[in-house]
């Protein structure tokens, strides 16, 4: 029992390790698609506008915030209700996770990750470019990241199951679920007690 | 059973499971592709991935993660303290001066950052201790520094305006447009109110001591214009340029991104420690809105291929209630949804059932959508779920919890004025969008 529970704590924390690494990688987005916007209204007034910021402008923010979906998990930082849940013990909260894990996340990530890769494979295959503008890039890149995004959070999602299996056995969580405010406020105040949350 | 009532039984699922506590966008997802799959077959998997993908081309939302990445540099730029700390200078011999600087501190502040949840932290953090030194009155600081840190959710650019462009299918300009007048408005009436309790029982308010006032004038001056030339010329390069249309809204939120780092490296303030925190913190943030705008558009786009949202509509129109009172109700509505719920989920999921008869009865959509933003924000000032007085709370710990609730309250009367006023007088709203882009 000892050591399975090692085991599982070890597992939880590759995966844990792999959305951390993967968030702070695929956060850096911002910058190119900063860069490519500031350029564009640069040289629109100075010159002629772009053939390529505006599909580069799309492509970087829906990459963003598509790769992003894994480590956002991992922080527990989805926006959800949880006005009852945190009045909840750690079992009962860890029993109805894990139930909705079951029911609900792991059915509709797997088929979305079927879908999603069909869809990208498609696209690759029929070499499809985008035709909103004159620029028409190849659209396979982006419509991959569909299937990406969504295998990386159905790893992470292993991982927070396993968390409601080690929270039901142990009674605490590894990690913590916050909102969205206080993710925002929370390193602010580095010199002052963070604030503390309606329940506790 | 008919594709209407599969969509109700949708609806009702949703109901049940958001309060599970469990991510509601994962729950969309799911809950979409089964009643889907009840309603029209096969084709509510291309459904899926087809409103993803619609998302993530849809390139104004790109401001969400620009907007946010500006709001946390400035945070740290410490710009913010700086005007602080001049207007309170300049007011010193006023009653209530620290009221008035704090406000008008959080209304620059709300326009030059798109996001709210610090503003509250970051004002606490500034104002609490002055107005504690000078014998404030708690209840009124606390009301001042809430309503004020809450008002940059609707005074643009605002995140939650653009995340409602496109549910409600109008541009964000016009959006950022309508906003401008009423969140000024409700900020000169905060203001307005400090002031006239603080004429009518000075105590409340008391004149600052002497060694706070000015030793010279000019330099008052130039420390003044010091602190607002950075944060002009920051609003006139990103909302600015979104109003005069020079610059496309993701294009002039990218500008206010370099603005911000700019200014974050002139102060000195720019370490790699600071980079590294807003980036990921972007991403963190712009991920728990965006994920959820997509996966609100798959289940949204399920729930009206049902045909429910025209069902529920004409169930209600039938029932011939006079237009004011059906919009009064729909905003009630708002108001207790926003009790349980965060501003995300009710602007893609609620927003988009009621849309349809708003249209049918004739309102503006653009006036709407400002009533539902000034709506939401009520939602940052109501006890005891209003997230703000724990921030508050968090950084001035010598407040008690119900001199707070006592204080956000009196603002959430006020906002509630607010909003009867934009409700009677759409003009209110309507004027700015209507003489900067004549349809």
């Amino acid at each position: 029992m000892e050591l399975q529970s090692g085991k599982l704590v070890r597992v939880i924390r590759a995966i844990d390790a792999i959305s951390d690494w993967s968030g702070r990688i695929f956060a850096w987005l911002i910058i190119p698609l900063i860069i490519v916007m500031t350029w564009e209204i640069c040289v629109r007034y100075l010159a002629h506008p772009t053939q390529w910021a505006y599909d580069l402008s799309y492509m970087l923010y829906g990459a963003l915030f598509m790769l992003g979906a894994a480590y956002t998990l991992y922080r527990g930082a989805h926006i959800r209700t949880d006005f009852l849940y945190q009045k909840w013990p750690v079992k009962v909260q860890a029993m109805v996770d894990a139930t909705c894990y079951l029911l609900l996340f792991f059915p509709g990530i797997v088929i979305f990750l079927w879908i999603g890769s069909e869809f990208a494979w498609n696209s690759y295959v029929r070499s499809e470019r985008s035709v909103g503008s004159s620029w028409m890039p190849v659209i396979y890149p982006l419509k991959a990241v569909l299937p990406i995004a969504t295998a990386m959070l159905l790893l992470q999602g292993i991982a927070e199951f396993l968390k409601c299996i080690h929270a039901l056995r142990t009674g605490s969580w590894l990690g913590e679920h916050k909102s969205m405010e206080e993710i925002i406020s929370e390193d602010l105040v580095s010199e002052v007690p963070p604030p503390k949350g309606p329940g506790s | 059973m008919s594709p209407e009532a599969i969509g109700g039984w949708m609806l009702v699922a949703l109901l049940a499971t958001i309060f599970a506590g469990f991510p509601i966008a994962f729950t969309l997802i799911i809950l979409g592709i089964v009643f889907g799959y009840m309603g029209f077959g096969d084709t509510v998997f291309h459904l899926m991935v087809f409103q993803f993908f619609a998302t993530m081309k849809e390139q104004t939302l790109a401001q969400v993660p620009l907007f946010v990445f500006m709001g946390l540099l400035l945070e740290r730029a410490g710009l913010m303290e700086r005007l602080f700390y001049v207007t309170q200078m300049i007011l010193a011999r006023v009653h209530g001066s620290l009221y008035l600087s704090a406000m008008f501190v959080a209304t620059l502040f709300g326009a030059a950052s798109g996001i709210v949840g610090a503003s509250v932290t970051l004002l606490g953090i500034m104002a609490a201790k002055a107005m504690d030194k000078s014998r404030y009155d708690v209840r009124m600081s606390a009301g001042i520094i809430t309503a004020g840190g809450t008002l940059g959710i609707l005074i643009p650019p605002s995140v939650m305006l653009v995340v409602m462009g496109p549910v409600v299918g109008i541009p964000v300009t016009d959006l950022y447009a309508g906003a401008l007048m009423p969140g000024l408005m409700l900020a000169g009436l905060y203001a307005t109110y400090a002031l006239v309790r603080c004429y009518l029982k000075p105590s409340l308010g008391p004149a600052l001591h002497e060694d706070q006032h000015a030793e010279s004038k000019t330099l008052l001056f130039v420390e003044f214009l010091k602190g607002m030339v950075p944060i002009t010329v920051l609003l006139m390069a990103s909302l600015g340029t979104i109003l005069t249309g020079v610059a496309t809204p993701t294009e002039g939120a990218a500008l206010g991104a370099v603005g911000a780092f700019i200014l974050t490296v002139v102060y000195r303030k720019m370490t790699r420690a600071l980079l590294n925190h807003a980036v990921v913190k972007t991403l963190e943030v712009s991920c728990m809105i965006l994920f959820l705008v997509a996966a609100s558009n798959f289940f949204g786009g399920v729930f009206s291929r049902l045909g429910t949202p025209e069902v529920v509509s004409q169930a209600l129109l039938s029932l011939e209630l006079p237009k004011m009172m059906i919009l009064a109700i729909i905003m009630i509505v708002i108001f207790l949804l926003a009790w349980p719920l965060e501003w995300v989920p009710i602007v893609l999921i609620f927003v988009p059932i009621v849309l349809p008869m708003v249209r049918q009865l004739g309102f503006d959509i653009t006036w709407f959508a400002i009533l539902v933003a000034i709506n939401l924000q009520t939602a940052w000032l109501s006890p005891p779920v209003a997230l703000s007085a724990y921030f508050l709370k968090g950084v001035a710990p010598q407040w008690q919890l119900s001199d707070i609730y006592k204080g956000m309250m009196q603002f959430m009367v006020l906002q509630i004025i607010g909003l009867a006023l934009v409700m009677a007088f759409p003009q209110i709203a309507l004027w700015l969008p209507g003489v900067l882009y004549t349809k």
